[in-house]
């Protein structure tokens, strides 16, 4: 044999050996692989938070993945579904259509929520809802399908009435929403609010999503004389009808609104006339718990350029929910066995302990209010907008 | 009558913006017989074209370099730059292919094109813009989010100004452009070669005008006039989104239809009716926000059915 056919020989005996090897482990791989979906607006106008989101929730299961206790890899399908309905479906059939997934958490949005309800449901794939918080979307037909660990439009509209109709007065009332379903959940919550205190709104408008001029509005709103506007939408409307208000003069009022502004992106597009907006934010005060605490660390050591944002902690939450799903599951997680152990989980993570009532609604309920100060996102209870204060809030 | 006024003012300004991409519009129909529907979409690269460069300037330093007026201008051209290429790009690819096809061929290719250009922007605006700015290596460097998020808009008109003064500068602008766009038009050759063209194309072919040339050239101006709305839209709604062109493009057609889509001026008075129409529903009728766009689609309806070849515009526009 010449020494060209001996080397000849080797190299393809080589490129045999690697080759085995290599099938062999992703045979290997494919066997003992779980998959969970993700889905979120990663890209769109509420990227901030969906990129955020997306980070914390992939985070959670590469740490269960290190942590070696399951027999099995699990890995995450992303999707973005770009805050509309049609690219959600489409996602949620990518996600349903792949025979190892086991279960899905997903959505900010509540109009792509809604729309892929019934892809997930068809399907029998259990969906965790991590951020859309319309009231509607977890109900008795949606179980035991549908779970949310996230509260519902109703339940953070009602600490923020709280805080600004009870506590702080304010009588005379401009409300501003998108018409998104979104918007129109948040806009019917405080209406309910205020008509529960006998207050009726001076003024009253529902925009559509893509609108960036709302000078008509800021018009209306100075000629109507209110004192404090309601903004239930998300951070584009929310950002530029904060900033447009400033610019037509109108800055004697209180400006408040919903979790959807409370984002990175909000700071910077509205920019200075930011300042003093008050939003309501879900859940806990992180830096409060020491769980809390070392979650902000563990995100902020991963190097993300995208901060944590009011829902991130759900979608690390909604992750840590699948996870003590599949240990329920006895190693075996199949997306019946996981449907009915996410609906009787009971999950204590950095928000405190999750279970979820008859329809699937998480029975964990907390929010607190975040005012802008200095260009950043600060709880109003440390903020020097708090009771006897250095600053105050218009419209008084 | 304060918001009277005050709405007027808005009215005038968002018509400014929808003027000039209307104008796009009347001047590439004119010359071509075509409705060339990524105008709106060519203008928000424009915008973008302007914040990218804005991040690039400012990490090179540019800011420190030249005073603040030279680098506006500046971005402006780059902008105006990169909307010349695209109105070139528009007609070499998506329009004169189709020459001698149906009407319908470049009508949907640049509809194609539109869709490129917007995806584009969203793929690719944040890794050109972040791996130009990191390559200063300046620890200032100044990035910028995914070209699918909403964007915040430079301050390059009168940051230090006052609101009323910015308005007003937009107007001004605005006001300067037509009027460097009519003297264009009607006092050089080039400008009369336009509108030789856009009156009968045969017969100026007869007469010696270079027809090709002034086609090009009309795209060349189309896409500056482009780019200036792009920066006027972005100076003052001060939120940019990559999909914001079909919605600037729809009403800048809108707008040339109802004025008369062969008539510079008719795409003025187009764009002003309209944002009028807009703005005074909103701001009187009660929750008409909600309604402001469908009432300015019915007044295009309208036009389509009773007065087809808009308030100034000649027969012709049937052919469409």
């Amino acid at each position: 044999m010449s020494g060209k056919t001996k080397l000849l020989r080797m190299f393809f005996l080589s490129l045999f050996v690697i080759g085995l090897l290599i099938g062999g482990s992703s045979a290997d791989a494919a066997e003992s692989v779980v998959k969970v979906g993700f889905l979120g607006p990663i890209t769109g106008s509420d990227a901030a938070e969906g990129a955020a989101a997306r980070n914390a929730f992939t985070l959670a299961i590469s740490e269960a993945n290190k942590s070696g206790e399951f027999p099995f890899k699990i890995e995450v399908i992303e999707v973005d579904d770009q805050g509309t309905e049609n690219v959600a479906v489409a996602g949620a059939q990518e996600i349903v259509s792949d025979s190892d997934i086991v279960a899905a958490s997903g959505f900010w949005n509540s109009g792509p929520a809604a729309a892929a309800i019934p892809v997930f449901k068809e399907a029998e794939i259990p969906l965790l809802i991590w951020g859309a918080i319309r009231e509607s979307l977890t109900n008795k037909e949606n179980v035991p399908y549908i779970t949310r660990s996230a509260p519902t439009d109703k339940q953070e509209n009602i600490p923020l009435a709280i805080k600004v109709l009870d506590e702080m007065g304010y009588r005379d009332w401009f409300i501003v929403s998108d018409v998104s379903s979104y918007g129109d959940g948040n806009l019917n919550a405080f209406k309910a609010e205020l008509a529960a205190r006998k207050i009726t709104p001076i003024g009253e408008e529902q925009v559509p999503e893509d609108t960036t001029d709302l000078n008509a509005v800021v018009q209306k709103v100075k000629a109507s004389g209110a004192k404090a506007v309601y903004c239930g939408s998300t951070v584009a409307i929310g950002s530029q009808l904060k900033r447009q208000l400033n610019d037509g003069g109108v800055r004697d009022i209180l400006y408040c609104g919903i979790s959807g502004m409370k984002t990175e992106d909000f700071l910077k597009i509205g920019a200075e006339p930011a300042e003093g907006t008050l939003v309501v934010s879900p859940g806990i005060i992180l830096e409060d718990t020491t769980e809390g605490s070392n979650f902000i660390n563990l995100y902020n050591s991963q190097g993300y350029s995208e901060p944590i944002g009011a829902f991130t902690p759900y979608a690390y939450e909604a992750a840590l929910i699948l996870i003590k799903s599949m240990r329920a599951c006895e190693g075996k997680p199949t997306a019946e066995a996981m449907t009915r152990a996410i609906l009787d989980s009971k999950t204590t993570g950095i928000m405190g302990t999750t279970t979820f009532n008859e329809i699937g609604q998480t029975e964990n309920v907390a929010a607190y209010l975040n005012v802008v100060q200095d260009g950043k996102w600060v709880p109003l209870d440390k903020s020097e907008y708090s009771q006897g204060g250095k600053r105050a809030f218009g419209g008084k | 009558m304060e918001m009277f006024w005050g709405l007027a003012v808005s009215a005038i300004l968002l018509g400014c913006t929808y003027t000039l991409v209307a104008i796009g519009f009347s001047l590439f129909f004119g010359v071509m017989d075509v409705v060339v529907f990524c105008c709106g979409d060519i203008a928000i690269f424009g915008s973008f074209a302007i914040i990218g460069a804005y991040a690039v300037a400012q990490s090179a330093g540019l800011f420190g370099v030249f005073p603040f007026w030279v680098c506006v201008i500046l971005l402006i051209l780059i902008g105006a730059v990169f909307c010349a290429a695209w109105g070139l790009i528009t007609h070499q690819l998506s329009i004169k292919p189709f020459q001698n096809s149906s009407e319908l061929m470049p009508l949907l290719s640049t509809i194609a094109m539109g869709t490129v250009i917007k995806e584009g922007l969203g793929l690719l605006f944040k890794p050109v813009v972040n791996t130009i700015s990191a390559a200063f290596d300046r620890e200032s460097a100044v990035t910028v989010v995914s070209g699918r998020n909403p964007q915040g808009f430079p301050s390059l008109l009168l940051p230090d100004g006052t609101v009323g003064a910015r308005y007003l500068t937009i107007i001004v602008i605005t006001a300067v452009i037509l009027l460097l766009l009519f003297l264009f038009l009607n006092k050089t050759k080039m400008g009369m070669s336009m509108q030789a063209i856009s009156q009968n194309k045969e017969l100026s072919l007869m007469t010696g005008i270079n027809v090709s040339r002034v086609i090009i050239i009309t795209f060349l101006i189309g896409g500056v006039m482009l780019a200036v709305s792009g920066f006027l839209v972005g100076s003052y709604q001060k939120l940019m989104s990559f999909d914001d062109g079909a919605m600037y493009g729809a009403k800048g057609f809108s707008a040339a239809v109802v004025g008369g889509l062969r008539n510079t001026w008719g795409a003025v008075i187009g764009g002003m009716l309209l944002a009028f129409v807009e703005v005074f529903v909103s701001g009187y009728i009660p929750k008409g926000t909600a309604y402001s766009s469908i009432a300015a689609f019915v007044i295009v309806v309208i036009f389509i059915v009773f007065k087809p070849d808009g308030i100034i515009g000649d027969k012709s526009v049937e052919k469409v």
